[in-house]
């Protein structure tokens, strides 16, 4: 067990300890979910590690009448716990209660959800992506506030040195669903993700995952469900404008190849839309 | 490093690599190899342990961050002249276990559930033990002696694992 490693690790207890260790070189470790099984991966595991859990304001959820903050270190159990029944955040709830295990829920956070590079079936990502979350990240150049789809294009570089803090949600949401396709019940990524809200205005957005390398919003499907009237969403339909606005490239991968996780795109869209119009009370 | 931490009740002290598994120090240096690590990717439950009343897998933990905690192994549910968890006892009594790789961390996943959940369902009960894999028995007998073992523990009034919540 005594390993000849001379690790260096902290448990900050602030942010600024945190971003000190950082700025020397230390890897953020949040629950280890993904980090502790880089060695299977062929990947050493870093060595100095700053570890996130001691510092309170990034363990609390708060629910404001008009938006949420979530703390980038908040468990997948505890957001789950925090935002049920919450309006319009029953995707993102269902995101955190169905990914993974319950022991790996009770460990994984918001935050390693979405900094673990290379994962493409991360379910919290496509669940924030269409509540149009605010990423709020502490830099060397200070705090950043970033729209999560630019985080998500830009987190390579954003992640050198930096660590996601706070995801900000605005509570401007009816409705919302996440649709999961794992291959078996529990233990699998998911193949293909497909997340659904609905603003106040009716209007749908949507966001897939694990289908593509990063979860990304099908902005040519939300163009083609506004064509329509809003009155007029229907999963039937939905799951026609899907087939006929397929633009994505599936990727090859261990549980299913790239064409199997694009091809099933239409039914998880068909079931979303059902979901999301019961929910909104609209079925 | 040096981390400190309560193990089944017992002050521990380990010093070495802080991102050393939990699973590693409890076999390997404290000789409590209930605790089986089986895939050490955090899908098989095998390796279920209590860190502060809750149920995670252990190979996924690096020893710093338990720093304080208490951890409870399946030797620390009961020990010695002690009786049996309830739940133990009523897996043994439906006779439930087969090879036994499974159980240990069957029983700390469902020992931490009945404890928060008396009135759970028989989904719910299932939903509970999805990352606790048993290549044995099948999973209905397990199901059943759960169900079984809250239903008792209900018409006594009592609470199983007598930890009120
Ligand atoms: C058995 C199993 C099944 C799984 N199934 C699913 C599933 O179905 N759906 C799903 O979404 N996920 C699944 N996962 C993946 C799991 O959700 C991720 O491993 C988890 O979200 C990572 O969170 P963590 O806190 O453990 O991160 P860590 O492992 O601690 O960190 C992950 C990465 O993010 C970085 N990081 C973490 N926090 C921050 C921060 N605040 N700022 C900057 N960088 C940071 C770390 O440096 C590291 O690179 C599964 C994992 C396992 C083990
Ligand atoms: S050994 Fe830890 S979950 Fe399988
Ligand atoms: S009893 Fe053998 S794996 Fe479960």
């Amino acid at each position: 067990m005594a390993s000849s490693v001379e690790r260096s690790f902290t448990a900050a207890s602030t942010l600024d300890e945190a971003m000190a260790a950082r700025r020397q070189g230390a890897a953020v470790l949040a629950g280890g979910t993904w980090m502790m099984r880089d060695p299977r991966r062929g990947i050493d595991l870093p060595e100095a590690v700053v570890a996130l859990h001691r510092i309170p304001a990034l363990s609390k959820v708060e629910i404001e009448p008009d938006h949420v903050v979530i703390g980038a270190a908040v468990t997948h159990a505890v957001l789950g716990r925090a935002l049920y029944g919450a309006a319009g955040f029953e995707g993102v709830v269902a995101a955190a209660e169905g990914a993974a295990n319950p022991g790996i829920r009770r460990v994984a956070t918001v935050g390693g959800n979405l900094c673990a590079l290379d994962f493409a079936a991360a379910d919290l990502v496509p669940a924030l992506l269409v509540c149009e979350a605010t990423v709020e990240l502490e830099t060397v150049e200070g705090p950043k506030l970033l729209g999560i789809s630019d985080f998500l294009k830009d987190r390579h570089t954003l992640l050198t040195d930096g660590i996601v803090t706070r995801i900000h949600l605005r509570r401007d949401l009816v409705a919302s669903a996440h649709i999961r396709l794992p291959l078996r019940k529990a233990g699998d990524y998911p193949v293909a993700i497909v997340s659904l809200a609905m603003d106040k205005d009716k209007r749908c957005r949507i966001a897939v995952g694990s289908v593509e390398p990063v979860a990304r919003r099908w902005t040519a499907l939300e163009q083609a469900m506004r064509a329509g009237p809003a009155s007029a969403l229907d999963p039937e339909r939905a799951a026609e404008l899907a087939l006929e606005h397929n633009d994505f490239q599936g990727r090859d991968g261990k549980e299913a190849e790239g064409w199997y996780r694009r091809q099933v795109l239409p039914p998880l869209v068909k079931r979303g839309v059902a979901a999301l119009l019961k929910t909104g009370g609209l079925a | 490093m040096t981390v400190t931490f309560q193990l089944n009740g017992e002050d521990c002290r380990f010093h070495g690599d802080p991102m050393t598994p939990l699973v590693d120090i409890l076999r390997q240096e404290r000789f409590l190899t209930g605790t089986k690590a089986v895939c050490r990717e955090g899908f098989c439950g095998a390796c279920t342990v209590h860190v502060d009343d809750e149920a995670v897998p252990s190979c996924l933990k690096p020893i710093a961050l338990v720093q304080g905690c208490a951890v409870t192994t399946i030797e620390g549910l009961s020990s010695g002249n002690h009786p049996l968890h309830p739940l133990q006892a009523a897996f043994e009594a439906a006779d439930a276990v087969q090879c036994g790789m499974c159980f240990p961390g069957m029983v700390m996943s469902l020992s931490a559930f009945v404890r928060d959940n008396p009135h759970a369902s028989r989904p719910e009960i299932k939903a509970a033990m999805v990352g606790n894999i048993c290549r044995c028995t099948g999973y209905e007998r397990i199901v059943d002696t759960v169900a079984d073992c809250l239903d008792q523990a209900r018409k006594a009034g009592q609470l199983v694992g007598g930890v009120h919540v």
